[in-house]
Parts: structure tokens; sequence; C-alpha cells
């Protein structure tokens, strides 16, 4: 069993991967933080940086909980590299990160999270991130 | 380098270079043949209509021959580098004919339904070859590019694409 | 001083609202698409020409101003905020660039290339103002034998200065004859050659088809098919602009820069990518902190930058006196000189004086704007580097098609830009350059109109092509460039010891790989 948290660099990712090791210290359960990207543009703003994937780990380090931490470049959807890893590890939650958008952007952009919350089989843990 | 053959996949990419002295060899038998079916009347000196197809013809198929030396000896061709361009794996054929087949589709097509439409399809297929699996997104910018532009010739540019199956709507 | 005169005129033409739109829009578009990955300023001009045939010449050309320039200058904001394997001639300002930038100086280096390049491109195009009038006072004078003396050796500078190999290259300089070739002979018979009997093919293949053909939808379907997967990381621009140590230790370097672009530029087959290696020998050479040099010394930034817009500005001299492209960019402006029935070279300057001039003038005002606008807007700039790559190939070709069609409106356009980008494709799989093929199409014509002039006058006499000095030199210099690079070859590889096929092993980086790429 395992909390499986969907990682991006920007505030809802944060949010997720805080609350994530909340949830993880409070259940005593592994939790693995996954940084996911098409690679399909030359800059993906999603994909962490170097320093700040270090960032991420000495976070998870200082938090204690047991963890485990991949980055990858897949030619498949995001959403769906991450509910194959929720499945590979028998999640028993899913944490992502939402964005705030308007019904009619949320038309035009898609979005992975959607696709996460339609098809996990996990509990799905939305997080958006803290109002300015 | 190009001089220097290593593994066993660039000498098997190396065979598929003759097929390069292969197409010179008859774009110049074409134009030597082509030059030579020309008559030389109503021209002064000894440049004729002639002289131009005949003497490009000499060049391909003398650098088609030089070529196959230079292959023979182990020259390879440089393929290009570029910022978006990933030389470790071989060509993706696939996306090519996906690419090919969208570009085919709106030449068959844009005379017959517009451009409106076939332009449409065009980039939506284009998109779909290089991988973009967002359907909504991609249509939506599809028709908005295809509409977008034929306004954009039409009245910016006084150029009246083929208007097809719209025809009254636009 | 009549350049001056002259220049103040092209002043007034490229200064009224309208023109100056233009330009604005030239250098927006021209950044933008010089920071895209895979689009380069040839590119750009090409696919917009269908655009702009429906406006005025001069205005198409202030726009063309502006993309020259402001492609230039994207490509170098790109390879300072990532480190990725540009446009050839940035591929020193990479080296320096972005490690200044990944030690938490990409503020100053995108400061010293903007203001290099503003420099640089300055004073280039002062040199392009003052030199023009004076080579033209030359040019006019020279006969059919000289010009077709000029031809011969661009052909043979294009085809033995670029790319690794001559061989290929003269094989991609003839099949750019060959399709310069087909269509009716206007000058001796009016018999239509090559055509296959098709009776489109009777006018001969638009240059606009040709163009968005060889680099649009070649380069898009090569880069398709190799696309690369994964990023690059963009690094964050932040500390300090540039500060008074770093002008000190900038100047220098941009003035010789400047000094060393621009002859190089003004040369048939310069190029860029060697004046920017030299200038950055020359810069690690001289500083006084060489130890910085592959760690980010800010004048391997200024002095390769300067050097590759002086080299752009120098590019434009044989271009508008003596009509021969030097860069895929300026043979693309050729074909837009020639799509309005204009033929450059040495009358272009007395026949459409307010043209050229409003261009000239124009060069300064968009190296003006790009300064203006580069220096807050680069961090904007790299958002463009977003866009999918689906989204990005898909609109080159999208475009392509729209503008092929548009030129006759012929869905016949269509066949002949695939066919012709398959060609591309090909071209670039098996390293056959691209700049020689399509410099073949747009000079062959006039070539063999020239030689026929030449043997008509001398009644057929061979003698004839070689009757004046000037031509005679030509021909020398062109021997040299044939012969040299085999001698230095041979020496060598005597000392090396081992004989080699013919000549295609280099200097690994003085001609990066990207040699053939439409660079500027």
């Amino acid at each position: 069993m395992a909390i499986v948290v969907g990682y991006v660099p920007r505030p809802e990712g944060q949010a997720a991967l805080d609350r994530a090791i909340e949830e993880a210290t409070l259940r005593g359960t592994r939790l693995v933080v996954l940084n996911v990207s098409r690679g399909d543009a030359l800059v993906d703003p999603r994909y962490a940086s170097a320093a700040d994937w270090d960032a991420v780990k000495a976070k998870l380090d200082a938090s204690g909980v047991e963890h485990e931490v991949a980055q990858a470049i897949e030619a498949r959807d995001p959403a769906d590299q991450l509910l194959r890893v929720a499945e590979e590890t028998n999640a028993e939650l899913i944490v992502i990160g939402l964005r705030r958008r308007t019904p009619v952007g949320k038309l035009i952009m898609g979005s992975a999270a959607q696709t996460v919350l339609l098809e996990a089989e996990a509990p799905v843990l939305a997080v958006k991130a803290p109002k300015e | 380098m190009s001089s220097t053959p290593t593994a066993t996949a660039t000498q098997k990419e190396g065979r598929s270079e003759y097929g390069v002295a292969l197409l010179l060899l008859v774009l110049g038998g074409w134009a030597i043949v082509d030059g030579l079916s020309l008559t030389d009347t109503a021209s002064r000196g000894p440049v004729s209509a002639k002289t131009m197809p005949i003497v490009v013809g000499v060049l391909l198929v003398a650098m088609a021959v030089l070529l196959v030396i230079d292959l023979a000896r182990g020259g390879r061709g440089e393929a290009e580098g570029g910022e978006d361009v990933d030389l470790s794996h071989g060509s993706d054929w696939r996306t090519i004919g996906l690419l090919v087949g969208a570009f085919v589709a709106n030449a068959l097509l844009i005379e017959r339904v517009g451009w409106p439409i076939s332009g449409a399809i065009l980039f939506f297929g284009t998109t779909f070859a290089l991988g973009a699996r967002h359907y909504v997104r991609m249509a939506l910018i599809s028709i908005l590019l295809s509409v977008g532009s034929w306004y954009l010739f039409f009245l910016g540019l006084d150029i009246k694409l083929p208007v097809g199956l719209l025809k009254g709507i636009l | 001083m009549d350049g001056i005169n002259a220049l103040i005129d092209g002043f007034g033409t490229a200064l009224t609202p309208v023109n100056l739109l233009y330009a604005v829009i030239g250098v927006v578009l021209g950044t933008a698409i010089g920071v895209l990955p895979g689009i380069g300023p040839a590119m750009t001009i090409a696919l917009l020409l269908p655009l702009t045939l429906r406006l005025e010449a001069t205005q198409a050309f202030i726009m063309f101003a502006g993309i020259y320039y402001g492609g230039m200058y994207g490509g170098s904001t790109t390879s300072i905020l990532l480190n990725t394997p540009g446009e050839s001639a940035s591929v020193i300002t990479a080296i320096e660039g972005n490690k200044m930038a990944k030690r938490g100086r990409g503020a100053a280096a995108l400061a010293t290339a903007a203001i290099g390049s503003f420099i640089a491109g300055t004073i280039g195009t002062l040199g392009l103002a003052l030199l023009a009038p004076e080579i033209v006072k030359l040019a006019i004078k020279l006969g059919a034998p000289d010009k077709f003396a000029i031809m011969l050796l661009a052909f043979i500078a294009v085809t033995t200065v670029l790319g690794s190999s001559k061989i290929r290259g003269l094989a991609s300089l003839g099949i750019g004859l060959l399709i310069g070739t087909i269509g009716i002979d206007r000058s001796a018979g009016g018999q239509q050659r090559l055509t296959l009997g098709i009776p489109q093919l009777a006018d001969g293949i638009d240059v606009v088809v040709v163009a968005v053909g060889l680099f649009a939808v070649g380069e898009a379907l090569w880069v398709a098919a190799h696309l690369r997967r994964g990023h690059a990381e963009v690094v964050k621009v932040d500390g300090a602009r540039m500060g008074r140590e770093d002008w000190r230790r900038s100047w220098k370097p941009w003035l010789r820069g400047t000094a060393i672009g621009f002859p190089f530029g003004a040369i048939p087959a310069g190029g860029a990518e060697i004046p920017t290696f030299l200038s950055y020998a020359l810069e690690r050479k001289l500083s006084k902190h060489p130890e910085e040099f592959g760690h980010g010394a800010i004048e391997g930034v200024a002095g390769p930058e300067a050097t590759n817009n002086a080299s752009a500005a120098g590019g434009l001299v044989p271009l508008l006196t003596l009509g021969i492209p030097t860069t895929a960019t300026a043979a693309v402006m050729l074909g837009a000189f020639q799509s309005y029935g204009i033929d450059p070279g040495p009358r272009l300057l007395s026949d459409h004086a307010d043209l050229v001039w409003a261009l000239i003038a124009s060069l300064f005002i968009g190296n003006t704007i790009l300064l203006a606008l580069n220096l807050p807007l680069a961090t904007v700039w790299a958002k463009l580097l977003n866009i999918p790559r689906p989204y990005l190939y898909s609109g080159i070709l999208f475009f392509a098609s729209i503008g092929a069609y548009a030129t006759n409106t012929s869905a016949f356009d269509l066949w002949l830009l695939l066919i012709i980008g398959i060609l591309g494709f090909f071209m670039r799989r098996y390293g056959l350059p691209v700049v020689p093929a399509i410099i073949g199409i747009i000079l062959g014509p006039v070539a063999e109109y020239q030689l026929r002039q030449a043997l008509q006058i001398s009644d057929g006499q061979l003698s004839g092509l070689v009757n004046t000095p000037f031509s005679v030199t030509v021909y020398v210099i062109a021997v040299i460039l044939v012969v040299a690079p085999v001698v230095i070859d041979r020496i060598r590889s005597s000392r090396a010891g081992d004989g080699d096929g013919d000549g295609t092993h280099h200097v690994p980086h003085l001609t990066p790989q990207s040699a053939n790429q439409e660079g500027q």
C-alpha cells in the first residue's frame, strides 16, 4: 500500500506534495512522488528542474516518511503514467494538484486531473493551491 | 564524422545512399535526353536551348559516379542536425507516412470541399501524426486556423481560397 | 557621400507609420521565430512570401529586414537561455552564454548579446550603406562575361565552403540547376524544357513553391522523423545586469567581432559559423581572463554575437549589389525580389533606389527596435518554447500549404510542394546541403542568360568568357577556392599519415554538422 502524488513545480503541485506528506505521516504509509512529462515541447514548466527536484527530495527526507521519487519523460499521457504507477503500487490514495480554472478553460485545455478523477481505482484527493 | 563508418547500423544506412546516386543518375539522364530532343533553331551563338539541360545532366551523372566511388571508399552523407532533431534513432517512417497522408488528403480535397474543411483536416491530421492526443483541443485549433486563415486571405489579401461545401455560410 | 543623402530619403520612407508598423511586425515575428526551435529566418521569409506578395514591395522588404535581424537575435536568446545546439551561427554563443546564465549572469549575457548585436548591426548596416554605392559603381561596368564569372564563383564557393562533402554540395547544386531549367526557355526559341508535357510546368516552378518546399516542408518532415523527446532546461534570468566591469570587457570584443563578421559576410559563401569561431578564438587569445573561457566568459558571448550580426549585414552587400546570395536567407530574399519582378544586381540601386534605401533604413530601425524590445522581453520569448512540438510543426505544414496554394490558386502546386518537400527531406537525410540547391534554382537561369550573352558578343569564341581582367581574376579566385582545400588536405593528411577520400574529414569544431542548416 502506498500514497501516490503527482508533483508539478507549481503552487498547486507544492500544495499536493505537502498534503500527501501529511497523509503519509498520518497513515504511516509509503509515499511515491511522481513528476512526468510527455516531452513534446522544448520546455515543459511542469517538469521539475534538477534544483527543484532536489528540493522535493530534501523536503521528503526532512519529513521522515518512507518515500520513493520518480521522474520520467514518456510519450504517453502524464495522467496515464500516474494511474499506472498507482495501480502498480496498489495505491490507497492518489493526491493531485488542481489549478483554478473556469469551465470553458477546462473544456479547451483538457486536463490530466480529469482523467485521473474519472479513471482511478483508488480514492483521489484533489488539492488546490492556497489563494494568495 | 562522415568518413568513418563505425557500427553495422551505419553500414546498412550506407547502402541506401546508393539510392541517392541512382536518383542523380536518373535526373541527369532525363536532363540529357530532354536536352537532346530540343531543336536549336532561333538561337545565335553556341549556347542554345540544349546547352543548359545537357550541362546540368552531365554534372548530375558525374556526381552520381563520384558519389558511388565515395560511398565505396566509405564516405557517408552526414544527416543534418538541429535544435529539435534527435539522430540517435532512425527515421520514424510511420510519422512521415501519416504526415504525407494528411498532406495528400488536403491536396485532393481542397477544391472539392474547400480550404476551411481540408485545411482543418490537414492540421488535425498532422498534429495527430506528430503525437498530439488532446482531440478536443486539436479539433478546435484546426477549425479556428483554417476558417481564420480563409477569412484572413479573403478580407486581408483579397485571395479567394476555395470555399467548397461551406459556400454561403462563410 | 550620395549614399548618405539617399539613406536619409530612405529613412523618410521607412518612418511613415504604416512602414514602421511593418518593421515592428517583422522584428517581433522574426524574434519569435528565431526563438522557436526548428524554424529559421529563411523558412520564415519563405512562408511569408505568399502573404507579402500582395503588399507593396517596399513594405514587404521592410518586414523582411526585421525578420532578418530579429531571427538572428532570437536564435541567440534561446542559446543563452537553453543549451541547445541551435542555428549554426549561434553555436558559439551557446557555449559561453549558457554557462554565464547558469552562473546567475543570464541578464548580463543577454545584455551583452543584445547590445553587441545592436552595435555590430548598426556599424554593419552603415558599412553596407557606404559600400554598396561604391561597389555598384564598379559593378555597373561589368559585362556579361564578368557576371557569368561571378555566378560561377558563387556556385563554386557555395558548394565547396559550405557542408563537408564537395560531391554532395555539387550534386545539390545540380538538382537546383535542374529545377531552375524546368519551363519555357524564354531567351532562345521558347521551347519547353524538362516539363514532361505537363502544362502547369511550362511557366517553370514558382520560386515560392520551391523555397517553401525545401525550407518549410522538407525541414518539417525531417524534424518530424527524428523528433526529439524531452526537455532542455530554461535557465532563470536573474542576477545583475551588465556592470561597469562587463562593459569594460565587452566593448572591444563587440568592435573586433564587427570587423571580423562584416567582410566574411560580404564575400560569397561566407556564412556565419567560420567568422564566429574566429572571433571566439581571438577573444580567448586576447582575454585577460582566459581561464574563464568554457565557464562563461563574457567576451565569448560579446565577440561572436557581434560577429554574427555584422556578417548578416555584410551578406546583404553581394545580394544588393551583385544579386548574389551568400546564405539561405539571402537566397530566399533574392527569390522574393524576383517574385516582384525586380532583378537584383548592379542596376538595382539605380532602378529601385527608393526600395533599397528604405530597406537599408529599416535595417537601422529594426535594429533599434530589437534593442528596445528584447532586453525586457527575453523571458516572454522563452515562453514560446512551451508550445508542444506537434502544434509547431503542424503549423509549419499548414502555412506552407496555404501559401503554396495561394500563389497560383492551384492544387497542382500542392503536389509540387509535396514532391519538393520530400526531396528536401532526403537531401537532409543523406547530407546534401540545401543552400546550393536553392542558389542553383535562383541563379541558374540568370547564369545561363549571361553565358549566352557573353558568347553571342564574342560570336561563339570561348575566349569571350575570359576577355576582361575582372573575369580572369574571378576565375583565378574560383580555382584557388577549389584547389586550396585539396592542397591543405594533402599536406595535413600526409602529416597525419592517413590518405582519405575526397577531403570529407574536417576540423571537428569549426564546421558543426549543422553547416548546411538554414542558419541565418
